[in-house]
């Protein structure tokens, strides 16, 4: 029981990434962030748990 | 080996395909999901043995990772001003009522933000089940973000902004020490150690990751802004228009729901650790070492289901749950982090009572 579950959660997962993955746009390999984003100069810009409404 | 093969190739199609920062985040994700299974570092059974039984081994674990935490970001984000960002939630009647609710409903769902992920990723029942209700929560929750803030908030306040980093690491330090006091004083006549192991090499590994986070992502860690964002995604794929939310319509939010989830920070660490935790999960199989899942009543079943949906909702109202409030904000000096911690313990105090009420064990 434990097994098909966690199956179906991986297999359910995975064809969410998919599915996401074919509705959004291609991704631009050129413009890639930095790797590392300290000492880059760009602002971080992705969304966290402690984000409020402006 | 299946397991780790399949994380390997993941990483290589991440930074071929995505970005070699994505990848890299997912191997970071990797890393806190092993640590957080292999050690059993759970913050809800930390708590829920420190009420029950006085066992402060996991309490003081959680306290040790956060001073960890602290001593390497507080520096990095004085030193990097303009790329790297605090965990600052404001204090508010909505973080009040998010964090009460949230330390109640973990210790019914039996695992918090990161527990209920990396327990999803190693197939325990409940967890994985209440995983996709944590995901629809924490969306509603966020889309009514702004009719809670609307009850009363003060901006957020950030001890290294405010203070500088010697100052705020001081500070974070000497309180962490009071509360280590308190917990070790409360532990005392219980008959166990103080300290575990197993725990603090933990406590050391996800503090180390949790800077690495911070460093590559240019924000601290978080998990449940990933579940929001995918069952928006999923709300905006069944016709929902995000653009009239006050915080699903804001550019940022719908530059997030434009683009695919493996571009967002928090979703590939998110991935991360569901796949690390199933390294464990598998290693632990193969080892005979993988215990039976609870038999559930269907009462239980339905309060822990509840439960999922009411943290993801919760974590929202609370600017984060025990990993983006309780360890990115006390660790980056944010004042809701504290407050997170008081008023989730407070719920937990009221959470482990229901639970024994509703006849889980353990």
């Amino acid at each position: 029981m434990k097994r098909l579950l966690q199956l179906l959660f991986w297999v359910s997962f995975a064809a969410f990434v998919t599915w996401d993955l074919a509705r959004s746009p291609a991704i631009d390999r050129f413009a890639e962030p930095p790797l590392i984003a300290a000492g880059s100069g760009a602002a971080a810009s992705g969304g966290h748990c402690s984000a409020a409404p402006q | 080996m299946p397991v780790r093969s399949a994380i390997a190739a993941a990483f290589v199609a991440l930074a071929w395909f995505v970005s070699l920062r994505q990848g890299v985040l997912f191997l970071v994700g990797v890393g806190m999901g092993v640590a957080l299974a292999a050690a059993r570092f759970g913050f809800t059974t930390g708590w829920r043995r420190f009420v029950v039984d006085r066992d402060a081994r996991g309490m003081l674990a959680q306290i040790v990772l956060l001073a960890l935490a602290a001593a390497l970001s507080m520096p990095l984000l004085a030193r990097f001003p303009t790329e790297l960002i605090a965990a600052l939630g404001p204090p508010s009647v909505s973080l009040l009522v998010g964090a009460f609710v949230f330390g109640l409903a973990m210790q019914i769902a039996d695992g918090c933000g990161s527990g209920t992920l990396y327990k999803a990723g190693m197939g325990v029942p409940l967890n994985v089940a209440a995983l996709p209700l944590f995901a629809v929560g924490s969306f509603l929750g966020a889309a009514h973000l702004h009719f809670w803030l609307s009850l009363g908030r003060l901006e957020p306040f950030g001890l290294v902004q405010a203070e500088g980093p010697g100052k705020a690491l001081a500070l974070t330090l000497a309180a962490l020490a009071i509360v280590a006091a308190l917990v070790a004083w409360r532990g005392r006549g219980a008959g166990l150690p103080r300290l575990d192991r197993r725990l603090l090499v933990g406590a050391l590994a996800l503090a180390v990751l949790a800077a690495l986070n911070l460093v590559i992502a240019g924000q601290p860690w978080g998990v449940v802004y990933g579940f929001g964002l995918w069952a928006a995604k999923l709300a905006v794929a069944a016709g929902w228009d995000p653009s009239g939310n006050a915080f699903w319509g804001q550019p940022a939010q719908l530059a997030q729901l434009s683009q695919t989830i493996l571009l967002d920070v928090t979703s590939i660490t998110n991935i991360g650790i569901l796949a690390g935790a199933l390294a464990v999960a598998e290693r632990r199989r193969r080892a005979g070492d993988e215990g039976p899942a609870p038999r559930l009543t269907r009462a239980q079943w339905s309060a822990g289901l509840l439960a999922g949906l009411a943290m993801g909702y919760s974590s929202r109202l609370a600017f984060g749950c025990n990993v983006g409030a309780f360890v990115s904000g006390i660790s980056t000096g944010s004042l809701h982090g504290w407050i997170w911690w008081a008023l989730a313990f407070a719920g937990t105090l009221v959470g482990v009572r229901l639970r024994t009420r509703l006849g889980f064990q353990g």
